[in-house]
């Protein structure tokens, strides 16, 4: 008895420092963000003293925060309906129905998760760009995103898990295919929407490399995009550079981690089994 | 909030992982309504936009690319020809005999050996911890997953500061601090980059472990206790084993992380540095394809790269499956 | 294990199928028609604060005449370095019409590119040029033909904190650091004082373009104005390449510069006491530093040493759907008097005939601007030579790992990248 009680509390001893480890880091962007100059000491590591806005100030004065901050909800807007609607629809026909070619969904599904996107990215820019004229627009950024992999298994696996019996007395009944997914698949499929929304949103509003390569325009760069541009050219003139590096990132970081909050519990860890990739 | 158990029956890594190479789901058939091709043909039309859109940013990029590591490649502006000849292996020999390539691969495997086997230790050891029931285990979760969750862009400013040279880790540790600092060192700087993204990526890792501790039955438990097992033992003979499959799953996403590196290197010290020590394959291919204007060579350490990651990902698939 | 051999296979078919159909598919059309168009154009200007509020007057002067012709302008979306993004724009198509910020070095690649219009294309394209500019303009000649307009320089000094100075008991005023072992001593006296943690902190980071401040400018001074490449052959295997990278070597090997990149501007927050610079920071720095300005050292300390021009030019590009107007703004905003207002605004020369002559007010009402118009005579630019941004790439790797990190030797570092350099500009 006594063992185990120990057991519980080193577990907790434990799991609390891993927190703070985690935490930390967040603790300093945010106290730093609002200070006149981050500190590089532990003694000052709760300051009473020397807050200021300023930093928000002088790096909206270098790059559109509101602006870049419209083009990510933008850009991640446009992922999440494609994920949304086309892959409910991936996931449904591939888990339920029984079609020439389901067989290739499922292989291409797998294939899609094990050749990194980043391989792909000098031929799909030449080709997006040059190809399809979208160099510079929403849609260009939008369409190596607009529907997550990850997603479309969450979705499969969820309709899978479905009773069966339920298809089976709709079509006994006489429902048609697109009836049985209106009436029956859609309104059930609200649990796996969090899932599906955490885990789609972080890839188009954390992604650099691919919106930054594709807009030239900087009216229509993301925040990820203008922020990184501010920390490797812009920050190194700037009075307080290192305060207006941390006050961006409070910025990008910011809408995420509220999102996560308020939807976590609605976030299922089982869910997430099927989500592969992230 | 709903009646439905949403993917009840979806033990991690026993549904569709990376690559974990098991069946799909099996598509439960509809009750004899079989037609002429298939059963229920408007499956094509529901997975026509998926398919269309792998085939669109996935097979044709994939195979211009190889396109691209066969020939002589260079970019051009719209509507300027220059000629393109065939130039069979030499991208490839090119590649496999530059030093900063090779130099990438070695980089990317001092970063595989730090950070894979920290995250599935840590993962597993912090998800069972939390498995257990705990206070506070709610606010843990969030603790652990809000790193993975921000962006790299932010995460890295904050680790710049905190790693500089007098920057708040070394006034910490004072004279024990390394010099030159941790991301201007050479032996340091990829090291540094692994523990980075161990901490970012750890947090995905420990709720994929949690959803598979819930699937180890609770009776496995009991009967190791009934037989005397302490517990650290019972960790070793039932948790190990019980999430085996989840385990497969986190070391081929590690894998694939690890050799997708772009944005750390890039920002975090500045383009691979210090002398190289933390040049990845995916920088060198962004380096070589736009900064040098040599698409065909970034072309080839793509293709190479992409051979390294299938093989691994095999390699750690079998590995775990064996033992 | 089934499905992931059935995906190989399926991904060889996808490669297959495509690898015979990859091909560009980009639309005809050169800069024929384009050069007498007229319309609205944008530009991009770097990211030099007091640069874009220059831009920012003159394109709003220009659109307040011009309602149909409306300029935009924004900073250039520049990654590492303003060559990636304009690189990857070319090849998209999404350039815009102007760029003032064209480092020589990265003229021929674009050229190569078919990204850039020739200026003399247009009418009185050539006479603009070297009315300007006069007859120096020569040396921006790529392939027969002018892709850039020589716009201004930088050239390049050694920049010193005053205070910083005094406290190391240096005299501010008149450092007596011209020759390598002045200069080192007293980047000695500088750290050994306490002054500050490092005396000078050149960027130690792999880019192409890092040597221009830091190598190149003394390697220049050194010989008097020799470039890296002449007549197709690296020039800077000898006595005074050696020496120049003995000089940097001794630097990093002594302590006295930091081998990390800075996370802030070091001069501003006391880190350094020393930075390569051009007369842009005296705008930049006049409210935060009371700097100095000192040539480049040399070997023996010589008069009049030549530097590093680090000049920006402005070019066109082929996407411009109207150059008519492009080529307008062009000479609008190099006119003489919009030069007279980057010079008041930056401190950055123009590259024009007789610069101190066109605008003797500016140089009597600041005379800390003088040993840069002074300087500007004497300076060396980049070669126009073929695989010119890898070259310096090359260059850069060799040199960080013998001069920066000495895990090698400057000789093996200087015959290497020499014999490397050779191949690349022979091609």
């Amino acid at each position: 008895m006594r063992r185990r009680r120990g057991g519980a509390v080193l577990r907790q001893v434990l799991l609390t420092l891993a927190a703070l480890v985690f935490a930390f880091p967040f603790y300093f962007m945010v106290v730093g963000a609002f200070q006149e100059s981050p500190t590089n000491t532990p003694d000052r590591l709760v300051p009473t003293s020397g807050w200021t806005t300023q930093n928000f100030a002088q790096i909206d004065a270098r790059i559109d925060l509101a602006g870049s901050l419209v083009n990510s909800l933008v850009f991640t807007a446009g992922v999440l309906l494609g994920t949304i609607v086309l892959g409910t629809l991936a996931g449904y026909a591939v888990a339920r129905l029984r079609y020439p070619g389901r067989r290739l969904t499922w292989v291409l599904m797998l294939l899609v998760q094990m050749v990194p996107f980043q391989l792909l990215m000098i031929p799909l820019y030449v080709q997006i760009t040059r190809g399809y004229g979208l160099g510079d627009t929403y849609l260009g950024m939008i369409l190596p995103f607009a529907i997550n992999t990850t997603a479309v298994f969450i979705f499969a696996q969820f309709f899978g898990a479905l009773p069966r019996e339920m298809f089976e007395a709709a079509r006994i009944d006489g429902a048609g295919e697109l009836r049985i997914l209106r009436s029956i698949a859609l309104p059930l499929v609200r649990p796996a929407l969090a899932t599906v929304v955490l885990v789609t949103f972080i890839g188009p509003w954390n992604e650099f490399l691919w919106p930054f390569l594709i807009t030239k325009d900087a009216s229509l760069q993301p925040l990820a995009v203008s922020l990184a541009n501010y920390i490797s050219n812009v920050s190194q003139t700037a009075a307080n550079p290192n305060g207006a590096i941390l006050a961006g990132a409070c910025a990008l970081a910011f809408p995420v981690v509220v999102l996560f909050c308020v939807f976590q519990r609605y976030f299922r860890t089982t869910d997430l089994g099927s989500a592969v990739k992230g | 909030m709903s009646t439905v158990t949403a993917g009840a029956g979806a033990a991690p890594g026993a549904g569709p992982g990376a690559g974990s190479g098991r069946a799909p789901a099996p598509a439960p058939l509809g009750p004899g309504r079989r037609r002429w091709w298939g059963g229920q043909p408007l499956g094509t039309l529901f997975a026509a936009p998926y398919l269309v859109f792998v085939l669109v940013v996935f097979a044709y990029p994939l195979g211009f690319s190889a396109y691209m590591a066969f020939h002589d490649y260079f970019f051009t502006a719209p509507g300027v020809e220059v000629p393109k000849p065939f130039v069979g292996f030499d991208n490839f020999a090119t590649v496999l005999t530059d030093p900063q390539v090779l130099a990438s691969f070695r980089n990317t495997a001092v970063f595989l050996v730090i950070n894979v086997p920290l995250t599935v230790g840590l993962a597993l050891v912090l998800a069972s911890a939390l498995n257990a029931g705990v206070r506070w285990a709610a606010a843990y979760r969030v603790a652990y997953y809000v790193p993975y969750l921000t962006a790299s862009v932010s995460l890295v400013g904050v680790w710049m500061l905190l790693f500089s040279s007098n920057g708040l880790v070394n006034s910490v540790l004072g004279p024990l601090a390394p010099d030159p600092s941790w991301l201007a060192n050479k032996a340091l700087a990829m090291p540094t980059i692994a523990l980075y993204v161990t901490w970012k990526q750890l947090g995905f890792y420990v709720l994929l472990y949690l959803a598979a501790l819930q699937n180890v039955p609770r009776e496995l438990y009991e009967s190791a206790e009934t037989d005397g097992a302490g517990g650290f033992q019972r960790f070793l003979n039932v948790t190990v084993p019980g999430v085996r499959a989840a385990t497969t799953l986190v070391l081929v996403l590690a894998i694939i992380t690890g050799t997708n590196l772009f944005t750390e290197p890039y920002l975090l010290t500045g383009g691979g540095g210090p002398d190289g020590a933390s040049v990845t394959p995916v920088l060198l291919i962004y380096q070589r394809g736009i900064q040098q204007q040599n698409p065909d060579v970034a072309a080839a350490i793509g293709m190479v790269l992409v051979v390294v990651v299938g093989l691994l990902s095999l390699a750690a698939q079998r590995l775990n499956r064996e033992r | 294990m089934r499905y992931i051999r059935t995906a190989a296979l399926l991904g060889a078919v996808a490669l297959t199928i495509t690898a015979c159909s990859g091909s560009d598919g980009g639309s005809g059309g050169g800069s024929g028609e384009a050069t007498g168009a007229t319309g609205p154009i944008t530009i991009w200007l770097s990211n030099n604060e007091q640069e874009v509020v220059w831009g920012q007057d003159v394109v709003d002067a220009w659109n307040a005449d011009h309602p149909d012709e409306q300029v935009t302008a924004q900073e250039i979306p520049a990654g590492s370095s303003s060559e990636e993004a304009i690189t990857a724009a070319i090849t998209a198509g999404t350039a815009p019409c102007l760029v003032y910020n064209i480092s020589s070095a990265a003229v021929p690649g674009w050229v190569r590119q078919g990204g850039l219009v020739d200026l003399t294309t247009f009418d009185g394209g050539a006479d603009y040029l070297t009315e300007r500019g006069g007859d120096g303009v020569s040396v921006y000649e790529t392939d027969g033909g002018y892709y850039q307009l020589p716009w201004k320089s930088n050239p390049v000094m050694v920049m010193y904190n005053k205070a910083l100075f005094a406290q190391a008991g240096l005299d501010p005023e008149n450092p007596g650091m011209a020759t390598f072992d002045e200069f080192l001593a007293g980047a000695q006296q500088i750290v050994d004082s306490g002054a500050a943690p490092s005396a000078i902190w050149p960027s130690p980071t792999n880019d192409f373009f890092q040597p221009w401040f830091d190598f190149y400018p003394v390697y220049l001074a050194e010989t008097g104005g020799t470039a890296l490449v002449e007549d197709g052959k690296a020039t800077f295997d000898d006595e005074a390449g050696t020496a120049v990278a003995d000089f940097w070597a001794s630097i990093y090997a002594d302590g006295l510069a930091p081998q990390e990149e800075a996370t802030d501007d070091a001069m501003v927050s006391g880190q350094t006491a020393m930075q390569m610079a051009g007369p842009w920071a005296i705008a930049s720095y006049k409210d935060s530093v009371d700097v100095g300005f000192m040539p480049v050292p040399t070997s023996d300390g010589r008069e009049d040493v030549t530097t590093f021009a680090d000049s920006k030019n402005v070019s066109m590009f082929t996407s411009c759907e109207n150059q008519g107007t492009a080529w307008e703004f062009l000479k609008y905003s190099t006119s003489e008097e919009s030069d007279g207002a980057l010079l008041e605004a930056t401190g950055q020369m123009p590259l024009r005939q007789d610069l101190a002559a066109t605008y003797p007010d500016y140089f009597a009402a600041h005379p800390e601007y003088e040993v840069f118009a002074d300087q500007a005579a004497r300076t060396g630019d980049v070669p126009s030579i073929p695989n010119s941004i890898e070259v310096w790439q090359a260059f850069r790797e060799a040199y960080t790992s013998a001069v920066i990190f000495q895990s090698t030797s400057v000789d093996d570092f200087l015959s290497t990248a020499a014999s490397k350099i050779d191949d690349l500009v022979q091609g």
